[in-house]
């Protein structure tokens, strides 16, 4: 990949990551809005190794938690680990299109919600099959609707394919 | 193609690395909250500040278009309210002065605007734009006009994180407004917010509470001030066979709604009760001061709710494992 179209990239993901804290801290949107941190760590986890992917996800998964009185490190934790298997579903399945890749955003999502929310600490609310059968699909859907729209303005302002 | 025993290094030390930074990730989640505190802060204080920051400017132009003749027609009610009680308030000062009586202690308020951040954890909490260089205490009272929101839980310099109480620690020291009844209160979730309620817990098995009852702060719990109104009752919640009764309370504040609030400044040892025009029976006022059988019953109020401190909830920055 040029180192150009890289950067790129990676300016690609910061936007995302400041639009995630605009819309959660500035705006203070709550679940009215997607969870773009994930986004952007399964986006970047596929264009990184491993190990990589696993400290992107552990820094963002911090300054999601820097609010969080009761869960701290709890998405850091979370993210660390959804960054590693990202990365590591390379190995798995090879695949840049729409459809793939908004699969794979869904998945991701979703593995966050579950992991976050069987971790202790972490307030639940309502029934937790209820949160992990019913809500935590629909956020992921809403995420991964979110990235490929994102990625959509990304491949057309690049001209990436 | 690529030697197999380098590639088998590399992912070996890819795993390496990755372990690394999530056992780096599990230490810093279980570490002490007093550990935690001073990352919280200085990511709230260096990355996160410009955010909340932004949403700060936006409450504030918020408010600023509040319509002002609405706002012509609060002052000059207040005024008028004021104007007629001020020559009360100097005839009982002139009064209590002839009869060699100290000025009663005052209430002190600080205006504060709600700032709310949507990230995971921080469900039950919200933010005020008013700190420490404002006067802002740990466990300091938050109210709306109406009754008890929460009570700060992190104070930084110009910005506090309020605990709700939705949140799954919040636990305050209740009674009916009678003082008939002593007993916790905190909250019971529903499946949204708006679902949310509270219940007094730990009341006595022989007295029956009608619904409609008041349920206000006791002042024992050494966090929130007596009189603060926490909410009504809506009916029993659950009898303990010959122990302890539990009431569910219709809330006299919803923390989703409040967009401005009151950081109350002067401690615990106030009394709120005619602020919010509560009527607390004069024999419960025995017990703020404090005196040999009401810590009797304080701690008979405790015993009979084992599940639960007797307490308010003080902790701060705290954490609970068994949250669910």
């Amino acid at each position: 990949m040029p180192a150009s179209r890289n950067r790129a990239f990676w300016v690609f993901i910061a936007i995302v990551v400041i639009a995630h804290f605009v819309l959660h801290l500035a705006i203070g949107a709550k679940e009215n809005a997607p969870d773009l941190l994930t986004v952007a760590v399964l986006l970047s986890a596929r264009r990184t190794r491993g190990s990589v992917a696993a400290l992107i996800g552990f820094f963002l998964g911090i300054l999601n938690d820097g609010l969080s009185p009761t869960a701290f490190g709890a998405d850091a934790i979370t993210l660390t680990i959804v960054g590693f298997l990202g990365a590591r579903s390379r190995d798995l399945f090879e695949g840049e299109s729409m459809l793939f890749v908004a699969g794979y955003l869904f998945l991701g999502k979703w593995l966050h919600d579950v992991i976050y929310f069987l971790l202790p600490k972490t307030e639940v609310r309502g029934e937790l099959m209820q949160q992990l059968l019913i809500q935590a699909p629909l956020a992921a859907l809403y995420a991964a609707g979110a990235g490929i729209f994102a990625l959509l303005l990304y491949r057309a302002s690049t001209g990436e394919r | 193609m690529l030697d197999f025993d380098g590639t088998r290094k590399a992912r070996q030390r890819d795993v390496a690395i990755a372990g690394a930074v999530l056992l780096a990730s599990l230490i810093l989640f279980f570490l002490p909250p007093a550990f935690q505190a001073p990352i919280r802060t200085a990511l709230r204080n260096s990355v996160l500040k410009p955010f909340l920051m932004a949403q700060e400017q936006i409450a504030t132009r918020r408010a600023r278009s509040v319509d002002v003749s609405e706002l012509r027609a609060q002052r000059d009610s207040l005024s008028a309210l004021v104007a007629a009680q001020a020559t009360l308030a100097e005839e009982n000062r002139k009064l209590r002065e002839l009869n060699g009586l100290r000025a009663r202690s005052g209430t002190e308020f600080r205006p504060a605007e709600v700032l709310r951040v949507g990230v995971p954890g921080a469900e039950s909490t919200f933010f005020i734009n008013i700190g420490s260089a404002e006067g802002v205490r740990v466990n300091a009272p938050v109210l709306a006009p109406t009754g008890l929101l929460g009570r700060v839980i992190v104070v930084d310099e110009h910005m506090s994180q309020v605990m709700d109480w939705t949140h799954p620690e919040f636990r305050a020291s209740a009674m009916t407004a009678e003082g008939e009844a002593y007993g916790l209160v905190e909250a019971r979730r529903g499946r949204f917010r708006e679902e949310d309620l509270l219940a007094l817990t730990g009341a006595p098995f022989h007295l029956d509470i009608q619904p409609g009852r008041p349920v206000v702060t006791s002042g024992r719990g050494g966090i929130y001030p007596r009189g603060i109104p926490l909410g009504t009752v809506i009916g029993i919640e659950e009898a303990d066979t010959g122990w302890r009764k539990s009431y569910l309370l219709r809330p006299a504040a919803r923390p989703d709604g409040a967009s401005h609030v009151l950081v109350g400044m002067t401690g615990a040892s106030v009394d709120h009760s005619r602020l919010f025009g509560m009527g607390v029976a004069d024999s419960t006022r025995r017990v703020v001061a404090g005196s040999a059988s009401d810590s009797a019953r304080a701690n008979a109020a405790r015993r009979a709710s084992p599940s639960s401190p007797a307490r308010d909830s003080a902790r701060t920055d705290t954490t609970t494992a068994g949250a669910r």
